[in-house]
């Protein structure tokens, strides 16, 4: 079963996302916080990773560049998913290496089926 | 007996449905402002399709009289020639009453003949703030399941999202012909306010077309350059009449402020916002190919290919009309200054065109006797 790891500070969006893909038998964990969050990626090896961007403590970009520079987790595919909506924002998005740039609010029915484009069916 | 577990999953399930409603509102209430008629009910078409995963969706209008209904737009197994005249069907029903409705197993019910090769079908009518403008309507899904309450919802999200832009384009595309119809009378103001220029508008509308058309442009491009090209110099509006009219060769600062002309036409424009092109190219006519002696300086592709072509046909018809700094050219004369001109002042791809095009018009009324 493909793992995904959600880290969001807004629990209604990991209730959200963790619903939508269990019911398409992907395995979820979702994190409230960014702080702890590189151990438990780095522990569990999730075939996805979805981040939002704004969090407190560690933003989603940083904790972006933090996996990245990781050599056993670089490899692992990042959705930025955030309300920043701007084309700057984006393009930075890309650049720091995120595989797909989702702003809110998003589609769960269109998320799931990008989820699965990358961790298949 | 209450289940926490299983009541915490269905509102979950009911706060995902909210939040594709809401963000289905928020991508097509974001792009819409900024379209066509026929692009909104292309979007509107794809929305449905891609957000209710169904095979089929068509955006249907009602015609002026009220009576029939015809396709604007449709994806997947429509009948796009099929007219529905105002009866009892399911169609025009929901349009009556101003209800989504839904309709299942079509065949066995025998509802509509016209539908016959639909097994469910979801009507929603489009209403404006004003009047009724057609339907959204969708059949079978890709999972082969019936409509649920959900769809329904989401199908009337999207629908009253579109009547509305859509109406607004309708009163939009209204208001621009108002204010085209108001402009061409400026334009016609101000070239019977001075002797040189008459018929020059037209002229270096026709010439735009033509070139246009020999650049393969489509409809929709030729259209703005139709209106650019009939716009072009409305700036000269705000040129003292003394110059205009003046009868010899011009000073220095008479020139400059003849070069003003394409900035204060854009000026007097850019308060109509769906025009954004059609000022740039206005803005840019006086522009040179190779950026040297234009008045703003812009260079090769950095000026709109609109204002390229304008150029081109704005010299043209200048040389082979009379003004009164100079002697009016010939017509061979003037296509091979044109061409001498290319790579230089003009576009050369501009150039092949219009000698394409100038030829073919020159034998046209050579054949005719003109």
């Amino acid at each position: 079963m493909s793992k995904v790891i959600v880290i969001d500070d807004e629990p209604f969006i990991l209730m959200m996302i963790e619903d939508k893909l269990k019911k398409a038998k992907i395995d979820v964990i979702t994190l409230r916080e960014s702080r702890n969050a590189a151990d438990v990626i780095r522990r569990e090896k999730p075939d996805l990773v979805i981040l939002d961007w704004m969090m407190p403590e560690l933003s989603g970009i940083d904790l972006c560049r933090l996996l990245k520079k990781d050599p056993d987790m670089l490899n692992i595919p990042i959705f930025m998913l955030t309300a920043k909506g701007q084309d700057a924002d984006e393009q930075l998005g890309l650049r720091c290496g995120v595989t797909r740039y989702i702003t809110k609010p998003f589609s769960p029915k269109a998320l799931l089926e990008m989820v699965q484009e990358v961790v298949g069916k | 007996m209450i289940d926490p577990e299983k009541d915490l999953s269905l509102t979950v399930q009911e706060l995902t449905n909210a939040y594709e409603e809401l963000s289905l509102l928020y991508r097509i209430s974001e792009v819409f402002s900024f379209l066509s008629i026929d692009e909104i009910c292309s979007r509107i078409a794809n929305e449905a399709i891609n957000s209710l995963g169904v095979k089929t969706a068509a955006v249907l209008f009602v015609d002026e009289k009220g009576e029939r209904l015809f396709t604007k737009i449709s994806i997947g197994n429509w009948d796009r020639d099929m007219e529905i005249v105002r009866d009892n069907g399911v169609i025009w029903k929901s349009i009556e009453t101003r209800r989504p409705s839904a309709y299942c197993r079509l065949k066995e019910t025998g509802y509509d003949d016209y539908l016959s090769q639909l097994t469910s079908l979801m009507v929603c009518p489009l209403v404006g703030k004003v009047k009724v403008i057609g339907a959204l309507v969708i059949a079978d899904k890709e999972t082969g399941e019936e409509f649920f309450s959900n769809d329904s919802k989401l199908l009337s999200a999207i629908s009253a999202q579109a009547g509305l832009a859509i109406e607004n384009a309708l009163l939009y595309k209204e208001l621009e012909s108002l204010l085209l119809g108001a402009i061409r009378s400026l334009v016609k103001a101000l070239e019977a306010s001075s002797c040189w220029t008459a018929g020059h508008t037209e002229r270096v509308t026709e010439y735009s077309i033509g070139i246009g058309r020999h650049m393969g442009l489509g409809s929709e491009v030729i259209e703005k350059l139709k209106i650019s090209a009939l716009l072009h110099d409305i700036g000269k509006i705000a040129t003292p009449k003394e110059i205009l009219n003046k009868n010899g060769k011009l000073d220095e600062d008479e020139w400059i402020e003849i070069k003003r002309h394409p900035a204060l036409g854009a000026e007097i424009l850019v308060e109509l916002k769906q025009f954004k092109e059609i000022i740039l190219s206005i803005k840019y006519h006086h522009e040179h190919w190779d950026g040297k002696n234009g008045i703003f300086g812009l260079k090769g592709e950095e000026i709109p290919l609109m204002a390229r072509i304008l150029s081109v046909a704005d010299a043209f018809d200048a040389m082979t009309s009379d003004r009164p700094y100079r002697q009016m050219k010939s017509r061979e004369d003037a296509i091979i200054e044109i061409e001498r001109c290319s790579g230089t002042q003009f576009d050369p791809e501009v150039v092949n065109a219009f000698l394409l095009w100038v030829r073919g018009f020159t034998q046209l009324h050579q054949v005719s006797g003109f």
